[in-house]
């Protein structure tokens, strides 16, 4: 034995020596990151107009024809048969006719570019004039699982990394004490884990699931001294890869070893994150939040804004969870309180970036997985279906031309007809806009080149400055 | 009617009769399971993996089959066992089948897809007291390997079947039904929504025992599967035709329509006993203290009270007090506490003198300083003494006899467990308990609700002088309030004497409460049959768009035999229908569950979907084969481990999980939540192994349970955590944190997430560092040579290597100056850090 007594500083350079795993404690002791580590900034292919993500995702469907799609000839055509070879009636007993059904919800143009947007997101309404609304998306499916899992992943059945792991991936993230991905929900919704898991990506862009709540990172502060800590990590560090060598690289053993090192950083930073005391009274109203509160989407956006201030490349929030969505097959009317949840904290949520200056450099999508059918099987059916023919999305903020509305679906809102707008061309917009080629932005798996948006996408250059 | 344009799904055809495929030259093969999974290796060249090492296959069977570590003992004896590797794990398996923990393990599994909880979900999410039954059922199931088609038909008609049933088999059956009576609740009052129940109900046994989703017929006939709505409300109207218990709600928050886990006939003979019991405690027990209350209340005079204040002592007669008594009547000193409780040992000294023409006769406390707790009523000197206990319980005789108070010989007392109590120190010496208890002296303590007497019937008639001196024993406090009374009615003797029979009647009683097992009648939340009839389509889902009635009847596409008429639910058909060997989809569904379970993938990868939208088998003829197997062994789950277990390709060593498909081994996996806060507790020491029963939940009067309040109490336990209470509106942080099931939806398979928050679990949870801290305090009890070794063996089943020691003493050198000067302390935090380190490494998490 070496009587030689290392110093705690010598101790962690020796443990870590050689290995990318713990860049955190490194950085502790001044040590520059390897360029091994898996979350270290990348250059992106061309120059990036944005530079981070809020991804708002409306789980269950919202009916386009009730929200951003004006049709006028449904009010004027209602009760009228139409034929079509629709996936939701075809062999459905029942639906053997259907009718076209009236929106309940009135339009106006809204803004100085007068895009016309319904009564249910009055908030929104006001700020067309930075949006660049989609009239003309389309999906694969419709059932909610797939379009679900499509709208994440670009796969409608099988299990492929998320959108915002690809991003991850492809760009590494700033703040190395968060997570680079974070999706917010209330609950899990459709296709569960999947729609911010990893896959075959590497375990550091897995999205960390938070539920909001006054303390949604649970063990966040240390027991032990700092000092102390570090020299535990660093040890169990140590065995941790030795146990990796031994099984040549076992990606599920590999992404542990990374959330040892995320969870260390994010001791240092997360309480203050979520503690949102400091934010004005003016601030808390614009997102419609009362002083305290967790509940409701208006928590969840400020936490997005925080979590961007903050470094995080891709926040996803989801409104509610696999039930009580906007699934209204019973009745449209639930579309009511499911907007009266989102809009206007939604609203809050870009002018708030606008305010900041944070605008230029965080793009803002809003989606659902389909649209819901103009028709039903009785005209005054008081539901719709699930329509994955046409729906609505938009994006603002970084690189998107404000007040513009790109493509167009028929005079019922059943097909596009001008720009359609595939999930696949969606995803490669927003690579595009992070200054990503979604064709070059790929992984080697099992053989063979994998990407985001499979052999598909167009980059939809009409709706960028 | 619209048709529908039946496909062909493959888990409909009949099972098929499989030869295992012989490929040449495999010398690889164990068994038939082996040879389907080489042939399809050697069509796509690929070698199986080498066999696993001992030591990591004993850890995998172990965990495989009962959820936690093997013991060092046991690793040992495994990898130093000279028999051929087959023979010698074979004996590991039989030995884990018969352990106890293998039903805990594999019960969750089932409980996992019947989407189990002890509360009945939505707004109020009201507790199930009697859910625990049907669990641990599930338990005592596996581990007695009860046959799956037996399993299969007590869960969903066990009531039924009780009726020619006896004893515990009766309850057990009952039990059983529990699986159906967990069906989720809906809405603000539940009874108006139990179509939504039903709907849960058929959704899970679909899934669960045909591996179909039947539910999507609710509203529809179903997209992609060969099930219509008729099909679906043929099924509707057995469940409908049944009585599911009701668990309370918001509106109604108490329980009804749970079943009697006993037969009519106990019942009433309960009853009986029921009655029988509170006759003998009205004449043993209540009627005589209402007796000796009456007549004391009404013949008392009180001759002296008051306060004995703290640390004091009194003389209460320094002139003795004077009364005329009968024979048979009473003198009583009683002590109550003052204001405030405790401290209130008070040394009494109570002296009766008689004078008459036959000499001088004179009784006294002091003379009961050596024979007190001979008898209770003490007869001394013809006179009786009555130690009682007259609080709210009272009056009652103390009739527990304490021989040395506090291990204190010379201490002796009477109470009725603890306090009140009437005591003496006979010793010649003072003792020193709770304050100093004089030498040769009588003392009484009250309780906090019940004062404590001292009473003296008279075998004489004349004048009595009376002498009373108290004194406080425990200077602390506001003292006691005392009081001396005379109860003057001769009839009281006999009062006493009724009451004294206490003790004997107590025996009575308890005698007759031994005389029945069970003192009440169990309940169970399970099933029983409703009003049997058919019920009509709802269309489109619409509850009040009513449709055409549909018979009773099993799914079209299995055959569509009648279920049920109109004296029975259906049910018991039903369950026969679906474990008849004709059915395709049971034992294919079964036992690719089970392989499912053993190997992280299912050869169906949807193990709760044979249907169109389901994947389709990688080995569909060894998928087959097992399902063959599996009826033609008595529908036996051991023999389907032993089976896998005992193959080649089970014993290969581990998968990275990222392999292709056809490939069939056991994949490197993380321990289940389940597994992990088991293994924590036991390499700690703490984990209880005894089975759990019911919960701590409030009493049902209390309960006022609705949505805005819901039932939301967590109950600490150190027992396995199939015990623990599964509440359905709230999952445990723990067990969302490491993909625990989800008790809203019936569970396949458990996903493996790997994230940030589950690092700061190891890093920073207290219960973690508590238990880390444990094992280390035991690391820490044998020599500092072994620790290193024994952690290893005790967390990763393998010996401590040299590499080991040397990241030991590199962290031990460096932590030690940080902590502490003192080498002992030294020694303590450097091993409960490195508890903390190697509980929390991927070695101890994974599975290889």
């Amino acid at each position: 034995m070496i009587a030689q007594r290392p110093d705690r500083r010598s101790f962690l350079r020796s443990f870590v020596a050689g290995s990318s795993m713990m860049p955190a404690l490194l950085r502790n002791l001044d040590a520059v990151p390897k360029s091994g580590d898996p979350l270290s900034i990348k250059n992106s292919h061309f120059p990036a107009k944005a530079k981070n993500v809020i991804f708002l995702f409306m789980t269950g469907g919202v009916s386009h024809v009730d929200t951003f799609d004006p049709k006028p000839k449904l009010k004027t055509d209602v009760g009228k048969e139409i034929k079509l070879d629709h996936p939701e009636i075809e062999n459905r007993p029942g639906y053997e006719k259907i009718y076209l059904k009236a929106p309940q919800w009135e339009f106006s143009a809204h803004g100085q570019c007068g895009t016309e947007v319904s009564t249910l997101f009055p908030h929104v309404a006001q700020c067309v004039d930075d949006i660049a609304l989609i009239r003309s998306m389309h999906t694969d499916h419709s059932n909610h699982y797939n379009a679900t899992l499509g709208m994440h992943t670009g796969s409608f059945a099988f299990a492929r990394p998320s959108l915002g792991s690809w991003v991850s991936y492809g760009l590494g993230t700033e703040n190395r004490n968060l997570p680079s991905f974070i999706t917010i929900a209330p609950k899990q919704t459709y296709a569960g884990t999947q729609v911010y898991a990893s896959d075959f990506l590497p375990g550091a862009h897995q999205g960390t699931f938070l539920r909001p709540s006054k303390d949604p990172f649970k063990n966040i502060s240390s027991i032990l001294p700092q000092s102390r800590q570090e020299l535990e990590l660093a040890a169990l560090q140590r065995l941790n890869e030795r146990h990796l060598i031994a099984r040549s690289g076992d990606a599920e053993a590999e992404a542990r070893i990374k959330s040892f090192e995320t969870a260390f950083g994010m001791q240092m930073e997360v309480p203050e994150l979520f503690d949102f005391s400091k934010e004005t009274n003016a601030t808390h109203d614009l997102y419609g939040l009362k002083r305290g509160s967790t509940e409701g989407f208006a928590w969840q956006c400020l936490a997005a804004r925080r979590l961007v201030e903050r470094g995080v490349r891709f926040v996803e929030l989801i409104d509610t969870g696999s039930s009580g969505n906007w699934d209204s097959h019973g009745n449209m009317m639930d579309h009511e309180k499911l907007a009266r949840n989102v809009d206007q904290s939604i609203a809050g949520l870009l002018k708030d970036l606008k305010s900041r200056g944070m605008f230029e450099d965080t793009l803002l999508v809003w989606t659902t997985e389909f649209g819901r059918t103009p028709f039903n099987n009785k005209a005054d059916a008081p539901g719709r279906e699930h329509h994955n023919w046409a729906f609505s999305s938009w994006m603002a903020g970084a690189g998107v031309r404000p007040g513009i509305v790109y493509g167009s679906t028929d005079k019922y809102g059943v097909r596009p007809i001008k720009n359609p707008v595939h999930v696949h061309d969606f995803h490669a917009t927003i690579l595009h806009l992070l200054g990503l080629d979604h064709e070059k932005l790929t992984y080697r798996h099992d053989g063979r080149d994998y990407r985001l948006t499979d052999v598909y996408g167009n980059v939809v250059q009409g709706i960028m400055t | 009617m619209q048709t529908f344009a039946e496909k062909k799904l493959w888990s409909l055809e009949p099972i098929n009769e499989i030869i295992p495929p012989k490929s040449s030259g495999d010398n690889w093969s164990l068994n038939p399971i082996d040879q389907f999974v080489i042939s399809k290796l050697s069509i796509e060249s690929l070698p199986p993996s080498p066999r696993a090492k001992r030591r990591s296959l004993i850890r995998r069977a172990s965990y495989d089959l009962t959820g936690l570590p093997p013991n060092p003992e046991t690793v040992a004896e495994f990898i130093n066992d000279p028999s051929n590797n087959v023979t010698a794990f074979a004996k590991v398996i039989e030995k884990l089948l018969e352990s106890v923990a293998y039903g805990e393990k594999w019960g969750r599994h089932w409980l996992d897809v019947v989407r189990y909880a002890d509360t009945a979900g939505e707004n109020s999410d009201h507790p199930v007291e009697d859910a625990w039954r049907y669990r641990n059922w599930v338990i005592e199931a596996f581990n007695s390997d009860k046959p799956y088609d037996q399993f299969v038909c007590e869960q969903l008609a066990g009531d039924i079947l009780a009726k020619e049933k006896k004893g515990k088999e009766f309850a057990d059956n009952i039990t059983a039904t529990g699986y159906l009576a967990i069906a989720r609740r809906f809405g603000h009052d539940i009874d108006k929504r139990m179509y939504l129940t039903y709907e849960d109900a058929i959704d899970n046994l679909g899934k669960t025992f045909l591996g179909l989703s039947i539910s999507c017929a609710r509203c529809h006939d179903h997209k992609h599967d060969p099930i219509t709505m008729q099909d679906y409300y043929a099924l509707y109207g057995v469940l409908a035709s049944s009585r599911l218990p009701f668990p309370g709600c918001e509106p109604k928050q108490q329980p009804r329509d749970l079943v009697p886990l006993v037969t009519a006939q106990v019942i009433k003979e309960n009853e009986a006993w029921e009655k029988e019991l509170k006759k003998l405690e009205s004449d043993l027990i209540t009627r005589p203290k209402e007796k000796l209350k009456k007549i004391a209340a009404e013949n008392h005079r009180v001759l002296s009270r008051g306060h004995l204040p703290v640390g004091k002592s009194i003389d209460v007669t320094p002139d003795p007090i004077k009364i005329d008594i009968r024979k048979g009547e009473a003198i009583q000193i009683s002590i109550a506490p003052n204001a405030n409780y405790g401290a209130d040992t008070t040394l009494i000294k109570l002296k009766i003198k008689h004078e008459s023409d036959s000499g001088k006769l004179q009784w006294s406390t002091e003379d009961l300083l050596d024979n007190l707790i001979d008898a209770n009523p003490l007869k001394s000197k013809d006179a009786i003494w009555c130690f009682l206990d007259i609080g709210s319980e009272g009056p009652r005789f103390l009739n527990k006899k304490t021989e040395a108070i506090d291990g204190q010989s010379t201490l002796k007392k009477w109470s009725p467990g603890d306090l009140p109590s009437v005591a003496v120190n006979m010793g010649k010496e003072s003792v020193k308990v709770w304050t100093e208890i004089p030498p040769r002296s009588f003392f009484v303590h009250p309780g906090k609700e019940s004062p404590v007497a001292v009473t003296w019937i008279s075998p004489v008639s004349g004048k009595i002088n009376i002498e009373l001196k108290m004194s406080d024993g425990h200077a602390f406090g506001d003292g006691v309030i005392w009081r001396l009374e005379h109860f003057a009615n001769q009839e009281i003797q006999s009062a006493y004497e009724k009451l004294a029979i206490d003790k004997l009647g107590l025996a009575k009683i308890e005698e007759h409460k031994n005389k029945r097992s069970l003192r009440k009648t169990a309940y169970a939340y399970a099933m029983a049959e409703g009003i049997p009839k058919d019920y009509p389509i709802h269309n489109r889902g619409d509850n009040k768009d009513l449709g055409v009635i549909v018979k009773r009847r099993f799914l079209s596409t299995l055959g569509g035999e009648a279920l049920g008429n109109d004296l029975s639910s259906g049910r018991l058909d039903l369950a026969n229908l679906i474990v008849d060997p004709k059915n395709p989809l049971t034992a294919r569904v079964m036992v690719n569950r089970i392989w499912a379970w053993h190997f992280g993938q299912g050869i169906v990868e949807t193990p709760n979907d044979f249907g169109t939208h389901g994947s389709a088998p990688t080995h569909p003829e060894l998928l087959d084969y097992l399902a063959s197997e599996f009826i033609q062994n008595s529908w036996s789950i051991k023999h389907m481990h032993r089976m896998i277990m005992s193959s080649a390709t089970y014993q290969q060593s581990a998968n990275s999980g990222q392999s292709p498909k056809k490939y069939a081994g056991f994949e490197r996996r993380r321990l289940s939540a389940e597994e992990l806060r088991d293994t924590i507790l036991y390499v700690s020491g703490i984990l209880d192994k005894l089975p759990g029963q019911g919960h701590p939940f409030p009493p049902r009067n209390k309960w006022n349970f609705t949505q805005h309040n819901p039932f939301a109490d967590e109950y600490a336990s150190s027992k396995r955590s199939i015990y623990l209470m599964r509440k359905r509106n709230q999952i445990s942080t723990f067990f969302s944190l490491f993909d625990g099931p989800d008790p809203n939806a019936s569970t396949a398979s458990r996903s493996q997430t790997t994230v940030p928050s589950q690092a700061l679990y190891f890093m920073n949870d207290p219960f973690f560092h508590d238990c880390a801290e444990q094992f280390a305090s035991d690391i820490l009890s044998i020599g500092p040579d072994q620790r290193l070794e024994r952690a290893c063996q005790q967390l990763f089943s393998r010996s401590a290597t040299q590499t080991d020691h040397e990241d030991f003493e590199a962290f031990a050198d460096v932590l030690a100056p940080i902590v502490s000067n003192d080498s002992e302390e030294q020694d303590t935090e450097i091993w409960r850090s490195y508890a903390r380190i190697l509980m929390s490494s991927n070695e101890f998490l994974y599975l290889d």
